[in-house]
């Protein structure tokens, strides 16, 4: 059938396993009249992954999200979450998800709002008196389930918030900027959390774009600039893709640069400091005897990971001229 | 199953917003009032015509006394049915909208719950808070006019079952409404709506005043297609009439025209049908647009 073809076929742009991906999307399009939020989306996220969706504001996550909780319909192409249709409700019986502006009714109170959720998913009466105080414990509300939600704090709204997406104890977790509201403690709670249910086998597909955040727990990422993905892949293969070479001399003058051009592409001159772009660190030894031997003096030469903020603000840059 | 549990939760939010509360307390206050009103104005009027019957007054007494308590009557319905109408466009108005702009709705859709379910439960809460409503006052005046008049209405059930069918329908529109419009204009719309349709039986009412006036009429029914809000009510008026009441010689001699917010006559068969089928093609095409709805 189609649906499995259009599936296997973004499995094998993601290169990776055979199984039905947790998320499948192919030539994804939304328009908002005449706004397009979402061009041609195509991606695929494989069960047990940490999948990070970066983009600067504005830059199409949230909509991408939506629709793979049917709550947007999208305007062409096709969706698939576990191989099915997220307007099909059943397609949702696995998902847990924590919106970006995370707003609940505020007249319930903590524990009413997960007990409400909790049938809609399917849960019994019995095993959500169990599960309601696990959880609000596990997000760090214990003995607060009893307090209406106006009463909450945003952090701790957004604590609920995670209580919420992880109640039926789903297979993968949308997760909307789901730190925005936490202080640093809290931050690095969620990294503790996502990093759990990665462990324990739960998907999930996070929109940030705190980098530091995806960069800590993500297994990939894609980044999305106006509605596509410029780029995709492992953390290492893109933050590692260009390496850098960062020298430091007693002088820069144009026979210098004239020089360096030679071995690879000059970044950046800041002062007698010069940033050079090269294919391979193997060029550094070379490059050391070169520079002596032409009577500059090194003092020092210093091989420069570039950070994924780098590439981010390299690529989302290039969009936003283009 | 999920709409039920949707139901429960509607319910649930009455109670915390105190709606329920409130109602009780304005119902029991708006009954006391009508009965003391009730029994003080029949008990003087009882008085002052056994007066003038005693100077020899050409006046029926009875008839006088049956006359006042249709019209008192016809009046407290006139009422619960005008606030049970109010409450039924806000709480329609409230029941999608504003849990789209808070933006509370994106969690609860995002569970394995289909649209239809979730606005078949809104609408099942908010219509049987209001049914009990029209039903506990609406019988509770009765009762009071019964207790100190006698008063026997025609056909209190159809007279019941109406009003309860007046309020689904305003329900099902504003249900509607909520589904495609802001809440605050949504309200507007609502309002403009029922005060058209009110507008329109006034309209019917004065072109049915003998000679009569068939423009006037058809003009009133058209009106009342828009909205057979008012339309059902006074459907529901003619049955709270006590049978002797419309064979008095009054009615028999022309010379009095009737109620102008309720009605002399039973609503005509076609537009009873177009009441009834209003509220499901209502909540349809709710459900068709809602479906549609980006969030």
């Amino acid at each position: 059938m189609s649906r499995t073809a259009s599936a296997d076929q973004t499995a094998g742009i993601a290169g990776t396993g055979s199984a039905v991906p947790a998320i499948a999307t192919s030539s994804l399009r939304k328009d908002f009249g005449t706004r397009v939020a979402l061009h041609d989306l195509t991606l695929a996220v494989q069960p047990g992954e940490v999948f990070g969706f970066l983009g600067p504001n504005g830059a199409g996550k949230t909509t991408a999200m939506k629709i793979l909780l049917g709550l947007v319909r999208p305007t062409g192409g096709e969706a698939l979450v576990f191989g099915r249709s997220p307007a099909e409700p059943a397609a949702r019986r696995r998902v847990g998800y924590l919106p970006e502006h995370f707003r609940f009714q505020e007249w319930a109170t903590g524990a009413e709002l997960l007990d409400f959720h909790g049938r809609l998913a399917g849960l019994g009466g019995a095993e959500l008196a169990g599960r309601i105080p696990e959880l609000l414990e596990r997000v760090g509300l214990a003995g607060r389930g009893g307090e209406r939600v106006r009463r909450y704090s945003k952090g701790m709204t957004q604590r609920l918030g995670l209580a919420l997406a992880l109640l039926a104890r789903p297979d993968l977790v949308l997760l909307d900027e789901p730190t925005s509201a936490l202080d640093p403690v809290g931050r690095r709670e969620v990294r503790e959390l996502v990093r759990e249910l990665a462990a324990g086998g739960v998907t999930v597909f996070l929109n940030s774009h705190l980098l530091t955040e995806v960069e800590a727990v993500c297994d990939r990422v894609a980044i999305v600039s106006q509605g596509r993905v410029v780029a995709s892949g492992q953390l290492d293969d893109l933050a590692g893709a260009v390496t850098q070479l960062r020298l430091l001399l007693d002088r820069a003058d144009r026979e210098l640069l004239a020089l360096l051009s030679r071995h690879g592409q000059v970044v950046r001159v800041e002062g007698t400091a010069v940033t050079l772009a090269v294919e391979t660190l193997d060029v550094a030894p070379d490059l050391a005897r070169l520079l002596v031997t032409s009577g500059y003096r090194l003092y020092g030469l210093v091989p420069v990971q570039r950070s994924l903020e780098d590439v981010f603000v390299e690529l989302v840059g290039e969009v936003r001229e283009g | 199953m999920s709409a039920l549990v949707v139901a429960r939760w509607t319910i649930l939010e009455a109670r915390r917003r105190r709606l329920v509360l409130a109602g009780v307390v304005l119902s029991v206050a708006f009954v006391a009032l009508f009965a003391v009103g009730f029994a003080l104005l029949y008990h003087s009027q009882e008085r002052s015509l056994a007066e003038a019957g005693a100077l020899g007054g050409r006046l029926d007494p009875r008839e006088e006394l049956l006359a006042m308590s249709t019209f008192l009557i016809v009046f407290g319905l006139y009422g619960v049915q005008f606030l049970a109408a109010l409450l039924a466009l806000f709480l329609g108005a409230a029941s999608v909208s504003p849990e789209i702009d808070s933006g509370a709705l994106h969690a609860v859709l995002a569970r394995p719950l289909s649209r239809l379910e979730y606005l078949a439960g809104r609408f099942l809460a908010l219509a049987a808070l209001l049914v009990t409503y029209v039903v506990v006052m609406s019988a509770a005046l009765m009762l009071v006019a019964r207790v100190v008049a006698g008063y026997q209405p025609g056909d209190a059930a159809r007279a019941v079952g109406l009003m309860v069918l007046e309020v689904l329908i305003l329900l099902a529109v504003s249900l509607l409404g909520s589904t495609v419009l802001p809440t605050l204009a949504n309200g507007v719309v609502m309002l403009a709506l029922f005060g058209l349709a009110w507008l329109g039986g006034i309209i019917g009412f004065v072109g049915s005043i003998p000679p009569g006036n068939e423009l006037m009429a058809n003009l009133g029914t058209a009106v009342s297609l828009l909205l057979p809000a008012d339309a059902v009510w006074r459907g529901a008026s003619f049955h709270v009439l006590p049978t002797s009441f419309l064979v008095a010689s009054s009615f028999a001699n022309g010379e009095d025209v009737g109620l102008p917010f309720g009605s002399t006559a039973p609503m005509a068969p076609a537009m009873l049908a177009w009441a009834v089928a209003y509220p499901v093609a209502c909540l349809g095409l709710a459900v068709a647009a809602f479906r549609r709805r980006d969030l």
